[in-house]
């Protein structure tokens, strides 16, 4: 008897792995017309893990207090071995993630899956959208240069257009009346601990769902590709004669991480800096701010609407309005059909609503 | 298609007009004004004087005094905090310095320049038609120093060109080489790379070279300017050590994207004879 | 046909996972070894009757200017003489007992606090022994 037989037989007899591996794994099966597309989870799962790990080892060496983080950055640039390297990862990860999050999100759209039963889904998909833009913005802070210092204001000034509870909500964001030391504490404490551990419970239960009410199928290729759902009981949506998740599509998992990694480790080592300004290798002067403070390139559609209304309040309320039509997606839209090119109504607001946020998003970054 | 309850549809359309219509109302309820921060009586007020009295300001903020905080209190005194006691010797203000006066006025700060000019040929000429900082300097619109200054225009405005023609022959190449050290540095101050001490010796460098033209002296000028050459080697030097280092992580990086290609290969290799997909 | 594919891509694989194990492996060990002391700077030695009681001694200390100061009650103080605002060489003032920067006359103590002036932070101190007679500063 093999050595490896011996030890699977060893754990098998315990807790019934084959069992798992033959449920889960290789008897696991998805539609046979499976698209790449649907990769985009494994990749951000992938991404998700890297971001994580470079944190820790950051966590090593960074400081977090007012005077000293900035210097704690720089000497992780500088003097630890490879500090560079992890720190660039960390940074140029943390703007892939919500690159690879947006399309996700448009394929989920663009392919109907967001359509009942799968509503639980969208939701907790869209919270995590949510979550991953608040880390994004919390983490930003962490450097205390010049641009982390003033984008955070700019961020939190916005809370304060909300009428009666607005100045509170600012000071209470930032811990006090400026961004300061308390700002920094809060901002750790989130983007460190809080944050994360909801993301990894929100995800655990995303794929809980996903798994729960069975991988949707595309509606590429079928000659109905309109939903099935009947609505008055649960049913498992399997796919006989489908696709093995392992070793088959698993395997296809791992091109797109491979292929994801290869145009990561690209802009890591030949233009990390794409994403960083002059500013950001200024420490923070709270006396003066730099001129053409801009946000992120994620945050850049949101800045240029509040500018866009000469009244804060309307803009941040519209900019509720979009989010919440977003969250309720499933609710608003009912129909049925799945697939794009049949749901004209649904592809003009998408299109268009995707062609708004990127000219904003321009107008924004040359405003 | 199941039909909607046709009440549960009005509702929903009732309450999102009343939202709609809250928001609104609270927007032009609470509208905020926004609290400009009284920063410097002195710009506050000059700012809005006319003609020669409002001139100042604006050329002011174009200098580099401006760009480093230093506004007109520090030069000329007074509280900048107190419009009615802005401009009382009391609060230290010493109003318009006379000719004579101006090299001490600016030689508060600037001391090691005072001391030059002092034992120059142009300090021994102050008050007897001799220049004075704000000749070539300006007042109000004070600009990094740079070789510009010494053009013909200014100096021919006492005597010929020549002497200076030669200095500033002599000083233009350590010049442009300061600049490129200055660019450099700001290239990899860009990329995270820790230029603060290239940054500190690279100031000092040119403040001594600049400083130098305050003498007036040819032959001092030269030799200095070697000395001077020899400092931004240095510089050039540590600025060539950057350089390979990242030449060498960009090589590494090479490696890396070809490692993850290989890998995107195999795994699609392997995928296919799994047929299916 | 398919199973002489699958070993040999695995293998392939295999040997790619190993190698990839050690060049991510390595710079995080790298990253987490404590760090090497900074390569200690060449120590200067200086005799003290070079440093006189109010006066002040400049050399040269790990690539830039550094200074020895003696004090009124015979403490020495050694310094960076490197000006903490925009980094000229700080010259000492006798009468003052003092330093002052050249450039934006920025006005530090004998021991190199701020009394006046842009300058940020105070000089930097470093540090040095002092035995048989003998100044070792580093």
């Amino acid at each position: 008897m093999g050595l490896f037989k011996r030890l699977t037989d060893w754990i098998d007899f315990r807790i019934g792995v084959r069992r798992i591996v033959a449920k889960e794994l290789t008897g696991y099966l998805l539609p046979a017309n499976i698209n790449a597309w649907y990769s985009m989870g494994s990749i951000l799962l992938f991404i998700f893990a890297m971001q994580v790990m470079t944190g820790c080892l950051l966590l090593i060496y960074y400081v977090p207090d007012a005077d000293k983080a900035f210097k704690s950055v720089t000497v992780i640039m500088n003097d630890v071995p490879f500090g560079w390297l992890i720190r660039m990862c960390h940074a140029v990860g943390s703007n892939m993630m919500v690159l690879v999050l947006l399309f996700h999100m448009l394929s989920v759209l663009f392919m109907g899956s967001y359509k009942r039963p799968r509503e639980l889904n969208w939701l907790s998909g869209f919270i995590l959208f949510n979550l991953v833009m608040a880390t994004s913005l919390t983490g930003y802070l962490l450097p205390w240069s010049q641009l982390s210092f003033w984008a955070t204001t700019v961020a939190t000034n916005s809370v304060s257009s909300i009428p009666v509870i607005g100045q509170y909500l600012v000071e209470f964001l930032r811990g006090g009346k400026l961004v300061g030391p308390p700002t920094l504490g809060r901002f750790y404490a989130l983007h460190v601990a809080v944050i994360p551990i909801a993301i990894a419970s929100l995800v655990g239960a995303h794929l809980f769902l996903l798994k729960r009410t069975g991988v949707s199928t595309p509606p590429f290729g079928l000659k109905e590709s309109a939903n099935q759902w009947q609505g008055d009981d649960y049913r498992y949506e399997d796919h006989p004669g489908g696709i093995p998740f392992f070793p088959n599509y698993a395997l296809q998992d791992a091109v797109s991480v491979a292929l994801y990694l290869t145009f990561f480790l690209t802009v890591v080592f030949f233009d990390p800096y794409l994403f960083f300004t002059r500013e950001s290798f200024i420490a923070a002067d709270p006396f003066q701010t730099p001129a053409h403070i801009k946000p992120e390139w994620y945050f850049l559609a949101n800045y240029q609407t509040l500018k866009i209304f000469s009244n804060e309040f309307i803009g941040l309320s519209v900019q509720g309005m979009a989010m919440t039509c977003l969250a309720l997606l499933p609710f608003i839209d009912r129909g049925r059909e799945r697939h794009p090119l049949k749901r004209p109504l649904f592809m003009t607001a998408a299109i268009g609503g995707i062609l708004l946020w990127v000219g904003l998003s321009i107008w924004g970054h040359y405003s | 298609m199941r039909q909607r309850n046709p009440a549960i549809k009005s509702t929903s359309r009732l309450m999102i007009t009343c939202i709609l219509v809250a928001i609104l109302v609270i927007a032009y309820l609470g509208q905020s004004t926004t609290a400009g921060a009284a920063d410097n009586v002195c710009i506050d007020c000059h700012g809005k004087l006319p003609g020669k009295y409002g001139e100042p300001v604006k050329l002011w903020q174009g200098s580099i005094h401006a760009a480093n905080g230093v506004a007109c209190n520090a030069c000329h005194g007074g509280d900048p905090k107190d419009a009615a006691n802005a401009m009382s010797p009391d609060r230290g203000f010493l109003g318009v310095p006379k000719e004579k006066d101006i090299p001490a006025f600016c030689g508060r700060c600037h001391v090691g320049v005072l001391k030059d000019y002092l034992a120059s040929l142009h300090g021994k000429a102050l008050g007897k038609g001799g220049p004075t900082c704000v000749t070539c300097h300006g007042n109000h619109k004070v600009v990094k120093a740079s070789l510009e200054l010494i053009n013909e225009k200014s100096c021919s405005l006492c005597h010929s060109f020549k002497q200076e023609e030669i200095i500033k022959g002599v000083m233009a190449k350590t010049e442009s080489r300061i600049l490129a050290i200055d660019a450099g540095i700001a290239a990899f101050k860009q990329k995270g790379i820790d230029t603060d001490r290239l940054e500190k010796g690279l100031f000092a460098v040119r403040n001594s070279f600049h400083s130098l033209f305050h003498t007036v002296d040819v032959a001092r000028v030269e030799m200095e300017s070697a000395r001077i050459g020899a400092e931004l080697q240095k510089l050039d030097d540590l600025l060539k050590g950057f350089d390979a280092v990242q030449r060498q992580r960009r090589l590494i990086g090479a490696f890396a994207v070809a490692g993850a290609l290989l890998f995107a290969l195999l795994f699609w290799l392997l995928r296919k004879t799994y047929g299916r997909l | 046909m398919n199973e002489g594919r699958r070993k040999f891509l695995g293998i392939c694989l295999g040997g790619a996972a190993a190698s990839a194990a050690v060049a991510v492996g390595y710079p995080v060990y790298r990253y987490l070894a404590p760090l090497q002391k900074e390569k200690s700077a060449v120590k200067v030695v200086i005799p003290e009757q070079e440093v006189p009681v109010g006066g002040a001694k400049f050399f040269e200390y790990a690539g830039s200017t550094a200074v020895l100061v003696r004090e009124h009650d015979g403490d020495l103080v050694a310094l960076s003489a490197v000006c903490t605002h925009l980094g000229c060489i700080v010259q000492w003032e006798k009468e003052k007992q003092g330093f002052i920067c050249p450039c934006h006359a920025g006005l530090y103590t004998a021991e190199g606090a701020v009394i006046s002036g842009p300058p940020p932070k105070p000089l930097a101190k470093l540090p040095f022994v002092v035995a048989n007679g003998i100044i070792t500063v580093g």
